[in-house]
């Protein structure tokens, strides 16, 4: 690429034109795009398959079977939530290129930051803690069941039950795609992201019971708050895509 | 550099001014946290995995003080290391043929890592509040705060790819750094990347006292912040004259 751009011969290479801003071009948009479905499919693949946190073991169990999760899964706890620790990067990049099309909307930079703000620190509560509480019960098989059962707690409660960094980012795109005049997403898909509250307000319920629908494991609490999140990622890929397809490839950096 | 007389109040100027004492945080709060680390007194050499927790909660109760200056000092400087990176998506958003994507990716990922980063530092502080704690609780907390120091790569490995990217990708006639910057940060990356090991190694290299997590690591993050400070500051410089601020 920089062959093709410090051999052309256009006399206007090398001189800036203040009034009109360098082209972008929108290819390094699509090699962050790409990374956004290798993400979640690495995600899916680790906390389905091989963490075993989706769908969630069960919290009315004995301390004795929550130290038996422990050791049946070690494993691939060890391999999934290493690999997770690893790439755990790619949550940022996904969550940057959302900020990166906000910020191409009408609607001023504020959502755009809110939402990067509230994405960046949830990902710790949201899936760093668990990674970690799960690996550090892991690391030593022979550490006080006690220790391990409240290890299990802590894993899955901040997994299931974090809430409020994932509310306020939905808050705000869905905002931000209200007002957009630029239809970078659809408007319907701003009330996707308000399912997705209403999700996370009816989750607070993990945190008090420990059988049911209202638990960490229940109908409400994990299955409806995953089937409407998927349904929420797999928009929000559609639609990235869409909007990668739509940007003009002379539109200059953003602001 | 020398900031010319007429060029003293313009917001240009202020926005070099504000980048350069964003820059300057890192080698004085890098000195500082280098105090800290030369301070804690299971770093040379690192704290066996091995111990058994009687002889965790001993090192806890004979190195009190210690600890508690060390972690304490990490606690209060280690995120005014966040300053230097800040300066690193100023000049991503800098790069005029790419649409700042990268930046904005950049600067999740930074902020994600900054969470870990703060969080470390209070599992040694809670282990050494009361040392006379069930050993085995002890032991827990000590094994929390070096996975959560060590393992937690994952955004700087992020944040270095993608570093690297947008300097491969900012190939107009005025890249905003040189490409080597591009493939050190690469190279960064891929030192770092194999560290993470010691959130499931307890022996070897890669375990959390290992050569490749601990020294390898370390070593990695270390000079990239000491070499992105020279190259920081070169880059910086050269804003200032094509915005016509200094000389």
């Amino acid at each position: 690429m920089s062959s093709t751009v410090s051999t052309d011969p256009s006399p206007t290479a090398g001189t800036v034109d203040p009034a009109r801003p360098p082209r972008a071009g929108k290819r390094d948009v699509w090699l962050v795009f790409w990374i956004v479905p290798a993400f979640y499919t690495a995600f899916g693949v680790i906390f389905f398959a091989l963490a075993r946190v989706m769908p969630p073991p069960r919290p009315d169990v004995t301390v004795d079977q929550m130290v038996h999760f422990f050791h049946a899964h070690a494993l691939t706890i060890k391999i999934g939530f290493g690999v997770l620790v690893l790439i755990v990067g790619g949550a940022g990049i996904s969550n940057g290129i959302v900020v990166y099309h906000m910020k191409r909307m009408t609607v001023g930079s504020v959502m755009a930051y809110i939402y990067l703000g509230s994405m960046s620190v949830g990902a710790l509560p949201g899936c760093l803690l668990v990674a970690f509480s799960f690996l550090t019960a892991v690391y030593r098989p022979g550490r006080d069941p006690q220790i391990l059962a409240m290890l299990y707690d802590l894993g899955l409660l901040s997994y299931v039950g974090s809430l409020g960094c994932f509310s306020t980012a939905y808050f705000a795109f869905a905002v931000a795609i209200l007002y957009d005049k630029n239809e970078i997403f659809p408007k319907w898909l701003a009330y996707v992201n308000v399912w997705q509250i209403v999700t996370e307000i009816l989750t607070v319920a993990v945190f008090v019971s420990k059988a049911g629908p209202f638990a960490w494991n229940g109908a409400n609490s994990f299955w409806l708050g995953t089937v409407i999140f998927g349904v929420w990622l797999v928009c929000v890929i559609v639609f990235l895509k869409k909007a990668n397809e739509l940007q003009p490839a002379d539109e200059p950096p953003l602001d | 550099m020398q900031i010319l007389a007429e060029a003293q109040d313009l917001p240009k100027t202020a926005n070099i001014k504000t980048q350069l004492i964003s820059l300057w945080t890192a080698p004085v709060f890098g000195v500082v946290l280098l105090v800290a680390f030369l301070a804690f007194p299971g770093f040379f050499p690192p704290m066996s995995p091995e111990m058994t927790a009687e002889q965790v909660a001993k090192f806890y109760s004979d190195h009190t003080a210690m600890i508690r200056f060390s972690m304490v000092t990490f606690n209060l400087c280690g995120i005014m290391l966040l300053p230097i990176f800040m300066v690193i998506v100023v000049q991503m958003k800098r790069m005029a043929t790419q649409s700042h994507v990268f930046a904005y990716c950049y600067l999740t990922a930074a902020v994600t890592g900054a969470t870990l980063f703060a969080l470390a530092d209070i599992f040694y502080l809670v282990a050494a509040f009361r040392p006379a704690r069930n050993p085995e609780l002890i032991e827990l907390l000590n094994d929390m705060g070096w996975m959560i120091f060590i393992a937690p790569v994952g955004a700087a490995v992020a944040m270095n790819l993608l570093l690297g990217l947008a300097i491969y990708f900012d190939d107009g006639p005025n890249p905003v750094f040189q490409r080597w910057v591009g493939h050190y940060a690469v190279g960064t990356a891929l030192a770092m990347a194999p560290a993470v090991g010691a959130a499931v190694f307890t022996t070897g290299p890669l375990a959390w006292n290992g050569v490749i997590s601990f020294w390898l690591r370390n070593g990695a993050f270390t000079l990239f912040v000491i070499v992105m400070f020279f190259v920081l500051r070169n880059v910086l410089h050269r804003q200032a004259i094509d915005e016509g601020v200094a000389r």
